[in-house]
């Protein structure tokens, strides 16, 4: 059986964010997914809510996208929806990438057969899954098109990393890490990359290949950086952490849009092995330092800052702004790459400043909702 | 013969402190036998423990050694209303009228049933009235058990302790106030009316004392848990201790301490300190005292007058609970829920009726074989229902009950 992929508007963006679900009396994780959809359900709101692996997450999901700004007032709306309804529970809501004090043992799995199955597979590793990332899907015309965008995208993971990361403390300490939620995923058998294949054909025998040796049933069960999604006729872009605000959310849905506008258009380069030689290790050095990290470049075969590629980047896609109405969002980039701080830099400025945890998560919460500004203050 | 002086006097000296031991380790053998054997929850395993070593049985626990561990039960309640008033939060209350509704709803349902059916069995108004107010307020020691037991977290479990910090806070306002009828009735001085008044605004005026000293303490302190929390212990014995000395009540001082620590601390310089096993150890002390403290062949007497109390306080709080919170955004089935999981009533309501002792004895002990009655059925019955409303709920975690 071949996978049939779907033919999408290229270019399109949809984004999906994994929330944390808060107490307000501690502001530690809450098993409030089911009674916050309930109460969800009750009412009309834009995009999907679904829930995630463990009680004390949600999903949002938007509509598919051609322009930034819609992307951004969808993202609003839903998230004021959400936060609406969390009050009526008192209940709050965050983004960001991991809580910084939850016990993962702590953690119950979401009662639905699929997240069953995932723990009685993978154990504990399912409940320290409990931690909460942005995908990013890219419409494209075909199968060809997913395979070749996913091959000339695994460059840039490390931009999404360093640019995205807002999980810096786990299980109640600084990691040192600026993103300590993609460690968690490491774990997973089926987690990295999709396997060097030339064409949607060659994708396809081995994803036969892989099924009749009953490694996986779907393409759900690859945890993939980057994985075609053949039902949506998308590529999904997978590293980012949950941002603290849906601006930076849909500023990064803006950022992959315009890159893949110019991968995809200009078609600067073709797919390399020598990519996925040094990727894990730009992989790890983005989620270590963040806008510190140094960067390899496969191509040109020298290492410089991430930083330094980003800014090239950006001047590279500058063209492609104006067709995508993206130049507003990517010069929020050019600005975090000038003050050099992501979110997890306000994590720990913002921990220096109250010294506990339960006030960052609170603060996180508030900066969420939009009634705290960027820059710590109590 | 010689006198062999390094051996013991009889009785004991110590025999006091010794007793403290016996009291804890028998409750946390019964409560064990309770929860592992009889499958029921470990608190009720701590009544029936003191309720055998109590003046009605063993009589290990006298009258007078009741009283000089009175001092716990008092630290005890502190601890748990001073949680408890951190649980109520003020703010919720005000954005989401339904909940405030479905709060006094259950209140009021509770208290028109219970007057209305001790009326109906000829119990004068003056201590239906008070009877049916006691009613209205639950056990927070009782539910803070089980929750923390269970692991239990979700909707039910934060309404659960927020509506039980509401009824308390009226109950003990209207208890309080009916006060002032009885001095009336027992015809005293005037000036003896305005006792209620005194109680209340100095319990409150205490309670905003040690919470503006607390904020100042934390904000020197800073963010140290460990130091937060023998801090916030030494403010609880002192306002206890405060509480006593001034004739105020050590229930609502504390539930005030709570209230104004929740609500007021606006650059929450106080910490949320988790009392854990240390605090554990006083709830032991307190069910195994309480339990001690019901004399059951007295209260044979008066048991269906005890479930007629029972019965209708539970009817109001279903009733008035499975109405209104589901248009506060609880689901109907944890709605229905709700009301059986507020059943318990324990040590506070005693308190009430020792406070109503302490002013007309008389008055005391008609109240004290109505309410009293009730308190024992409620024992059993109060922490089943919990925990059962709990589980139902899904709020519970099913690891916890693997530990037991």
């Amino acid at each position: 059986m071949t996978l049939e992929f779907s033919r999408s508007n290229p270019l399109t963006v949809g984004i999906e964010l994994e929330l944390m679900i808060l107490s307000t009396h501690d502001w530690d994780l809450m098993r409030g997914a089911a009674d916050l959809l309930a109460l969800i359900e009750k009412s009309a709101h834009p995009g999907d809510i679904k829930p995630e692996i463990t009680e004390s997450m949600i999903e949002i999901s938007t509509a598919v996208h051609t322009n930034h700004r819609e992307m951004l007032a969808e993202l609003s709306a839903m998230r004021d929806t959400v936060i609406r309804t969390a009050q009526r529970l008192n209940l709050a809501i965050a983004g960001g990438g991991g809580h910084p004090f939850q016990h993962w043992s702590e953690q119950r799995i979401f009662p639905k057969e699929r997240f069953y199955h995932l723990h009685e597979m993978y154990g504990y590793l399912a409940k320290q899954f409990t931690v909460f990332g942005q995908h990013i899907h890219i419409g494209v015309p075909s199968g060809d098109d997913a395979i070749y965008l996913a091959h000339m995208m695994a460059r840039y993971i490390p931009h999404f990393i360093a640019l995205s990361a807002s999980s810096p403390f786990s299980q109640g300490m600084d990691t040192d890490f600026d993103s300590s939620r993609l460690n968690n995923i490491n774990a997973f058998p089926l987690s990295g990359t999709m396997p060097f294949v030339r064409d949607w054909q060659e994708f396809n025998s081995y994803f036969d290949t892989m099924r009749g040796l009953q490694v996986v049933e779907t393409m759900k069960d690859f945890y993939w950086d980057i994985r075609p999604k053949p039902e949506f006729g998308t590529i999904e872009i997978r590293v980012c952490d949950t941002p603290l605000t849906v601006e930076k959310a849909a500023v990064l849905g803006a950022y992959a849009q315009t890159l893949a506008r110019h991968l995809m258009l200009d078609r600067p380069r073709e797919p390399s092995q020598d990519v996925y030689r040094v990727y894990s290790f730009n992989r790890f050095t983005a989620c270590r330092y963040g806008m510190q990290a140094g960067f390899i470049d496969a191509y040109a075969r020298n290492r410089r800052l991430l930083k330094e590629d980003i800014a090239e980047t950006l001047a590279v896609l500058a063209p492609h702004c104006a067709a995508l109405d993206t130049r507003g969002a990517l010069a929020e980039i050019g600005a975090n790459l000038e003050n050099g701080q992501n979110d997890s830099g306000w994590l720990r400025d913002t921990f220096r400043q109250t010294k506990s945890l339960s006030d960052v998560v609170r603060l996180q919460s508030r900066l969420w909702a939009g009634e705290q500004r960027a820059g710590p203050a109590r | 013969m010689h006198e062999v002086n390094f051996l013991p006097p009889f009785p004991l000296f110590a025999a006091n402190m010794m007793l403290v031991g016996v009291v804890l380790l028998c409750g946390l053998a019964a409560g064990h036998v309770f929860a592992r054997y009889l499958r029921l929850p470990r608190i009720t395993g701590f009544v029936a423990a003191g309720v055998i070593l109590g003046p009605g049985m063993l009589n290990l626990l006298d009258r007078p050694t009741l009283s000089e561990l009175s001092i716990f039960v008092d630290f005890s309640l502190g601890l748990i209303l001073f949680e408890l008033g951190r649980r109520l939060d003020l703010r919720w209350l005000a954005r989401d009228g339904w909940l405030l509704a479905s709060g006094l709803a259950e209140c009021l349902l509770s208290f028109v049933l219970v007057y209305g059916m001790l009326r109906f069995f000829e119990v004068a108004p003056v201590y239906a009235a008070t009877a049916a107010a006691i009613a209205m307020s639950t056990s927070p020691a009782v539910l803070l058990m089980i929750v923390h037991d269970q692991r239990a977290k979700g909707a039910l479990t934060e309404r659960m302790l927020t509506l039980t910090g509401l009824n308390n806070v009226l109950a003990f306002m209207a208890v309080t106030l009916l006060f002032g009828f009885v001095h009336l009735e027992y015809q005293a001085n005037w000036w003896r009316a305005l006792q209620p008044l005194y109680l209340i605004a100095g319990s409150v005026a205490l309670g905003y004392l040690a919470f503006v000293v607390g904020r100042w303490l934390a904000r020197w302190f800073g963010k140290r848990e460990d130091i937060q929390f023998i801090m916030l212990l030494g403010l609880i014995v002192a306002t206890v201790g405060l509480a006593l000395s001034y004739k105020f009540s050590v229930v609502l001082s504390l539930l005030a301490f709570g209230v104004f620590a929740k609500n007021l601390d606006s650059k929450h310089d106080l910490m949320a300190v988790e009392f854990g096993p240390g605090g554990q150890l006083f709830l032991v002390v307190l069910f195994v005292i309480t339990g001690a403290g019901l004399q059951l062949p007295e209260l044979a007497v008066a048991g269906v007058l005890g479930l007629v109390f029972v019965l209708a306080r539970l009817a109001g709080k279903v009733a008035g609970l499975a109405i209104f919170a589901p248009m506060s955004g609880l689901t109907q089935k944890k709605s229905a829920l709700l009301g059986v999981g507020m059943m318990p009533m324990s040590a506070i309501a005693v308190v009430m009726v020792q406070g109503a002792s302490q002013l007309y004895p008389e008055y005391g002990a008609k109240l004290s074989s109505i309410v009293l009655s009730a308190v024992v059925i409620l024992e059993v019955a109060g922490p089943l229902s919990t925990q059962w409303a709990l589980k139902t709920a899904g709020e519970t975690d099913p690891a916890a009950e693997e530990r037991q």
